[in-house]
């Protein structure tokens, strides 16, 4: 388009001169792009966990509590004989309490480490996870084997979890988009009634609709590329700090911020563009419909 | 060049501005639009920039039925129109070569070609050495007259100009006249909408007389154009305006 670099001037003047309804703006952006990032860090984080826990082929095997020490390990001769285990590992009722010990302090156990409720347990690895129900079942019939630790079961609640969490997420941040188009409208709708006298005169010459559309796109568009910037900062900046507070109370790997900010800058930038340019578009095409004075207000 | 064919105009609010006008100008003719407030002068000057529709009847600009234009279409018909207004509407915060290359900018012109043709349209209305100015610092007549400027800038075929005297002394408005005879006098048409007697009689060029959005006059005739307002004598006619011109040349 030609005067293209007129255009965007004019546009960046636009933001300049209706500050406060842009910095306005920018802060509802800001605040539905840092939900929405937050939830689909969230959601990328419990996925990874739920990833890990559900592929995992080891499954722990709990052995009833009057089983002796020799029934154990032919409890152990019995699962290794099964298809689909490719080894067993014992773990003692002594070893289970010092992997607690070690993962929630001495002090919580000092008391009751004379009195052992823990049961003994096989750590069984499986070869193929498509086996997993069928080799459980048999697992099951073995006597003495009291009940297996389910990931699956657990992976599948974490997902229900993370599903629920998307769904109000996504109203959440359904409602502030919309809320955000809105605001931006009114704000492109300020910017065009305090320039309306020059888009009349521009009009009366023959500027073409796109011509008088120009800035303000570009206002709304920058309103949208300012809100992604700052929410990609907001979002650097509280990722690790919730991060570490999370994983002190639950130990997991999460996904380094690294290793996604350039998405979430990405999706924020897009998402900013999309928004801005949208709540342009909006209150700029019912102001064009009007003609001359009607422009006015006269 | 213009041609009003049976053009009426009923608003929405049941306001009828126009009755079945006939206008034909040519190119390169100067015309007075004349008639009271609320004759339909302006109803007429909003057809021609089709900032309004007709009821009915059809409006040719330039050989282009313009009645059914599209909206998209509307700016390039608008760019061979040069509009004057009564109150100037020029930006405040801009300074008159500003005011002036903003026309030249809202149609796409380069940076060079409006340093290069500023300069020369507001020499042509005598404002070169005030190009810094605000138009606050300026005169009535000089600040329509950078509003003549800025519709002369893109070149256009037909200048409209509403009331283009109603704002400043009676000296400068027989200068802007002068200025738009001079403009007229190189090709360009020239339509002046106005209700000020003394200047339709001081230049003796074609008077289109409007009344209750009727055309009761449209001559050369030094009688008409000397007293363009005195048409009473032609109203009592049932079949007017088809009889409106009838003064001799």
């Amino acid at each position: 388009m030609k005067g293209f670099g007129y255009l965007a001037k004019e546009g960046l003047r636009n933001v300049w001169n209706n500050r406060i309804m842009s910095i306005a703006s920018v802060c509802v952006l800001v605040s539905c792009l840092v939900l929405t990032g937050a939830a689909a860090l969230f959601s990328i984080n419990v996925a990874q966990v739920v990833e890990s826990v559900g592929d995992s082929n080891e499954t722990t095997v709990y052995l009833k509590s009057d089983v002796s020490r020799l029934e154990a390990v032919y409890i152990g001769k019995d699962i290794e004989k099964l298809d689909n285990v490719v080894s067993t590992e014992f773990l003692s009722k002594e070893d289970a309490l010092e992997q607690y010990k070690d993962e929630l302090g001495d002090e919580l156990f000092a008391q009751i480490e004379d009195r052992n409720t823990l049961p003994d347990a096989y750590v069984v690895v499986m070869e193929d996870l498509s086996l997993y129900d069928d080799t459980v079942a048999k697992i099951k019939s073995i006597d003495g084997v009291d009940s297996i630790n389910d990931h699956r079961e657990l992976a599948k609640k974490l997902t229900e979890i993370s599903n629920l969490i998307n769904i109000i997420c996504v109203g959440v941040v359904s409602a502030l988009m919309i809320i955000s188009i809105f605001i931006i409208a009114n704000t492109i709708r300020a910017t065009m009634y305090s320039r309306r006298f020059e888009i009349s005169i521009m009009k009366s010459v023959g500027a073409t609709d796109s011509f008088v559309r120009m800035p303000f796109l570009i206002e709304g568009v920058v309103i949208g590329i300012v809100s992604a910037a700052v929410s990609t900062g907001a979002i650097s900046l509280l990722y690790e700090s919730v991060m570490s507070a999370i994983t002190s109370m639950i130990p997991f790997s999460y996904i380094p911020l690294s290793n996604v900010v350039l998405y979430v800058s990405a999706a924020f930038a897009a998402a900013g563009i999309i928004v801005g340019f949208f709540g342009s578009f909006i209150s700029i095409r019912k102001y064009l419909k009007k003609e001359g004075n009607e422009i006015l207000g006269w | 060049m213009i041609d009003f064919d049976n053009i009426s105009k009923i608003y929405p609010n049941g306001t009828h501005a126009l009755y079945d006008v006939n206008i034909h100008i040519e190119k390169g003719e100067f015309v007075f639009i004349v008639g009271s407030s609320g004759a339909g002068k302006s109803t007429f000057l909003k057809l021609i920039m089709h900032e309004e529709t007709p009821t009915s009847g059809e409006i040719t600009i330039n050989g282009k039925k313009i009645s059914k234009l599209k909206r998209r279409d509307i700016p390039y018909l608008r760019r061979h129109m040069g509009i004057v207004f009564q109150d100037f509407r020029l930006i405040e915060k801009m300074n008159v070569f500003d005011n002036v290359a903003f026309a030249m900018r809202a149609v796409g012109e380069s940076s060079a070609t409006i340093k290069k043709r500023v300069p020369y349209v507001l020499d042509l209305v005598g404002l070169k050495n005030k190009m810094k100015d605000k138009p606050s610092e300026l005169s009535g007549g000089e600040q329509q007259r950078v509003s003549l400027a800025r519709a002369l800038v893109n070149n256009p075929e037909i200048i409209v100009a509403d009331e283009p005297t109603g704002n400043v002394d009676p000296e400068m408005s027989h200068e802007i006249i002068e200025l738009l005879n001079e403009i007229n006098a190189k090709g360009t048409t020239v339509l002046v909408v106005t209700h000020e007697h003394d200047l339709v009689r001081e230049f003796h060029q074609r008077v289109i007389t409007i009344d209750h959005g009727r055309v009761i006059a449209d001559t050369k005739d030094k009688r008409v154009s000397e007293n363009p307002f005195a048409v009473d004598d032609f109203t009592d006619d049932p079949h007017y305006p088809d009889n409106a011109v009838v003064l001799p040349d």
